[in-house]
C-alpha cells in the first residue's frame, strides 16, 4: 500500500508536471505551483523531477504510511515531524510501515512539496496525475485529499543510492517584499512607455484572491493602458500578468484559463514563479524587468543544476 | 506587423522565457483564423524541436516550447521562415462539419420564449435562425472542451442577460448575436440558453474526450423531447455516434 490520510490539511493535492497538450482543448494544464521546490523533491528521492507528489498549501497534512518507503519534503518549512520528531527538510528520508508524518501551518512559505520513491498510484487523465479541483478533474479522484483517503506507492523504494548524500540546504523566503524578474510582453504595446516604466517601478500587495488560479494584486497606482484593455482573447503563459479595464494586476498561475481577453504587460520569468508560489496575501510584489536572453539563461542554468545532482545520486 | 512575400503576415510576441504567441490578424474572422490554423498545421507537417505545445485562437497560435532545445530568436526567425513560405488561403482544407442535435422545448429551453421577445419575433423563427446556419469553432477556451463559435448570417440582435447566471447545466446552449456556445459542464454565465444538446461535449473518460475542434463547424439539428431523451440513452450507453460531414 502507501499512505492513509488522518488529516488532509487546508489544501493538499496532487500534482505532476501538468497536463500538457491539451491547452488546444481548453484544458488547464495544472501542474506545481514551485516547480523548483517540486522537482527537488523528485530528484532528492531518485524520481524523475516530473513525478506526482502533494503539493501542500499553508497547512500539511497528517499521514500514516502502510508500506515502507523514501520520502523528502521541499517548500515551505510547515514544521514537518516525522513520528513526533522533526523531519529533515530537502533530505530523504527512510519511513517504515506505521510510521505518521504531521505537518503543521507553514512558518515560512506557503506551499510545501512532498515526493514519494518510485511515485504514487494515481490514474492519468489526459496524460497527466496532476488535480485540477475546480473542474473535478485528475489526481485523487479530482479534488483535493480528504480524511481517510488512501494512496498506493506504485514502486516504493527502502534505500536510496548515495542516500546519506540526498541532502540540500533549505531556501529561507521573504516575508515582507518579493521581487519577480518579468520580461515585457505579449502585449507590452497597449501601455505607454511611461506606463510600462511605472509598472516596473511601483510595487503591489498581494490580495487575498491568491490561489493556484492567479495572484490579484492591489496596487496603490493602477496601471493605465492606451486602450480599453481588451484584446481579441488569446493564449495564457504561466506568469503572465494580465492588466484588466480597472489597472490592478492579475498574475496568472498553474490552474489558469488557457486564452482571455485582458492585456498582457509582463510574463514572470520561469525561475521566479516559486518565489511567487511562497508569498502570502499582504506581502507586497514588485516587478524588474529583464530580457528574454537572461530569463532563458537562468532557467536553463536551474535545469542543469538539477540534471547535475540527478547524475551525482546515480548508483 | 512583419511581411513576408506573399506568405502569411506575422508578428512574434514575447510571452514569457517559455512562451511566444504568433499573432496573425487583427480582427476576428473566418479569414484570419483559418490563417491561424494554417500556420497551426504547417507546424505539425514541419514540426520545430522544442515546440511542447500550440495552441490557436482567434487570432493568434500560442506556442509552448522548451528554452534548454531552442532559444527564442533561433524560434523566432524559424517561425518567420515558415510562415514566409506559407499561402494565406489554404482552399485544401477539409471543412469538417458536426451534427449536434438540439431540443428547443420546455425547461431544456428556459429562455428561448425570452430570446423570441427580445427579437420581436415567434419562438419557431428564433429557432429557424438558430439551426439554419453552421458555426465555425474558432478555438476551444474557457473550461476543457467549451467552444467559441460563431455563424455569419441572421445575427440575433440581443446581446448578454442583464446579470449573469451563477449556475447553468453542462449541456446547454447558449446564444447572443451571431455567437453560439456549447457549455460542457456546470457554469456561470450570462447569456441567454436557447436549447440543450444530448451529446457529452467534453468526456474525460473517453480516449478522444471532446465533441468539437477548433476550425470545425456544428450543425444544429432539432429534435423533439422524444427523440433527444433516446439520443441521451444512446450517449450513456456509449452506442451514439457522432454524425460528421467532410466537405
Amino acid at each position: 500500500m502507501g499512505i492513509t490520510v488522518k488529516n488532509p490539511g487546508l489544501f493538499t493535492t496532487v500534482q505532476d508536471e501538468g497536463r500538457l497538450g491539451y491547452q488546444q482543448f481548453g484544458v488547464t494544464p495544472s501542474g506545481p505551483m514551485d516547480a523548483h521546490a517540486f522537482h527537488l523533491a523528485n530528484v532528492l528521492v531518485g524520481n524523475p523531477k516530473a513525478e506526482g507528489a502533494l503539493e501542500m498549501t499553508f497547512q500539511g497534512p497528517s499521514l500514516t504510511f502502510t508500506e515502507d518507503n523514501v520520502i523528502a519534503v521541499t517548500g515551505a518549512d510547515m514544521q514537518p515531524k516525522l513520528n513526533g520528531e522533526p523531519l529533515l527538510m530537502y533530505s530523504a528520508v527512510s519511513v517504515r510501515a506505521g510510521d505518521e508524518l504531521q505537518f503543521g501551518f507553514a512558518v515560512n512559505g506557503a506551499r510545501g512539496y512532498l515526493a514519494f520513491a518510485g511515485g504514487l498510484e494515481i490514474p492519468l487523465v489526459m496524460d497527466s496525475k496532476s488535480t485540477l479541483a475546480s473542474k473535478n478533474m485528475g489526481g485523487y479522484q479530482g479534488r483535493k485529499l480528504e480524511a481517510g483517503d488512501t494512496i498506493a506507492f506504485t514502486a516504493p523504494k527502502t534505500k536510496l543510492s548515495k542516500q546519506e548524500d540526498r541532502v540540500l540546504s533549505k531556501p529561507l523566503y521573504p516575508t515582507d517584499e518579493v521581487v519577480l524578474r518579468a520580461v515585457p510582453g505579449p502585449q507590452d504595446f497597449e501601455f505607454t512607455r511611461e506606463e510600462l516604466r511605472k509598472f516596473f517601478w511601483f510595487s503591489g500587495k498581494i490580495t487575498n484572491e491568491f490561489d493556484r488560479m492567479g495572484c490579484r494584486l492591489e496596487r496603490e497606482v493602477p496601471v493605465k493602458h492606451i486602450g480599453d484593455g481588451n484584446i481579441i482573447s488569446d493564449g495564457i503563459a504561466m506568469g503572465s500578468v494580465q492588466i484588466p479595464t480597472n489597472g490592478q494586476p492579475i498574475i496568472m498561475l498553474a490552474d489558469r484559463q488557457t486564452v482571455g481577453g485582458y492585456t498582457k504587460i509582463a510574463t514572470v520569468i520561469s525561475v521566479d514563479l516559486g518565489k511567487l508560489a511562497q508569498a502570502r496575501p499582504g506581502m507586497r510584489v514588485r516587478f524588474v524587468r529583464v530580457g528574454i536572453e537572461l530569463a532563458q539563461d537562468l532557467y536553463c542554468k536551474e535545469l542543469s543544476e538539477i540534471e547535475a545532482l540527478q547524475k551525482r545520486w546515480e548508483e | 506587423m512583419q511581411k513576408g512575400e506573399q506568405g502569411v503576415d506575422i508578428k512574434v510576441l514575447i510571452t514569457g522565457d517559455r512562451g511566444i504567441s504568433v499573432q496573425v490578424g487583427e480582427e476576428i474572422s473566418l479569414e484570419v483564423n483559418s490563417r491561424v490554423l494554417t500556420l497551426w498545421k504547417a507546424l505539425q507537417e514541419h514540426p520545430v524541436e522544442g515546440i511542447t505545445e500550440m495552441l490557436p485562437t482567434y487570432a493568434a497560435l500560442m506556442i509552448h516550447y522548451r528554452p534548454e532545445v531552442i532559444r527564442f530568436a533561433e524560434l523566432k526567425e524559424r517561425i518567420e521562415e515558415l510562415a514566409a513560405g506559407l499561402t494565406a488561403e489554404n482552399s485544401s482544407m477539409e471543412k469538417i462539419i458536426k451534427e449536434v442535435p438540439i431540443c428547443y422545448e420546455g425547461e431544456l429551453a428556459p429562455d428561448l420564449e425570452l430570446c423570441a421577445e427580445l427579437e420581436h419575433t415567434t419562438t419557431a423563427e428564433v429557432i429557424r435562425k438558430h439551426s439554419a446556419h453552421d458555426y465555425y469553432v474558432f478555438m476551444l477556451g474557457f473550461a476543457p472542451g467549451h467552444p467559441y463559435s460563431a455563424r455569419f448570417e441572421e445575427p440575433f440582435s440581443f446581446k448578454r442577460r442583464e446579470t449573469a447566471r451563477v449556475k447553468i447545466p453542462g449541456r446547454s446552449v447558449v446564444v447572443q448575436q451571431n455567437l453560439s456556445d456549447l457549455i460542457p459542464f456546470d457554469q456561470p454565465c450570462g447569456w441567454n440558453i436557447i436549447g440543450t444538446t444530448p451529446l457529452t461535449i467534453c468526456d474525460y473518460t473517453k480516449e478522444d474526450p471532446f465533441l468539437v475542434r477548433a476550425g470545425e463547424w456544428v450543425r444544429y439539428i432539432p429534435v423533439n423531447r422524444a427523440e433527444y431523451d433516446r439520443i441521451q440513452k444512446q450517449v450513456e450507453d456509449g452506442t451514439y455516434q457522432v454524425v460528421v460531414h467532410r466537405e
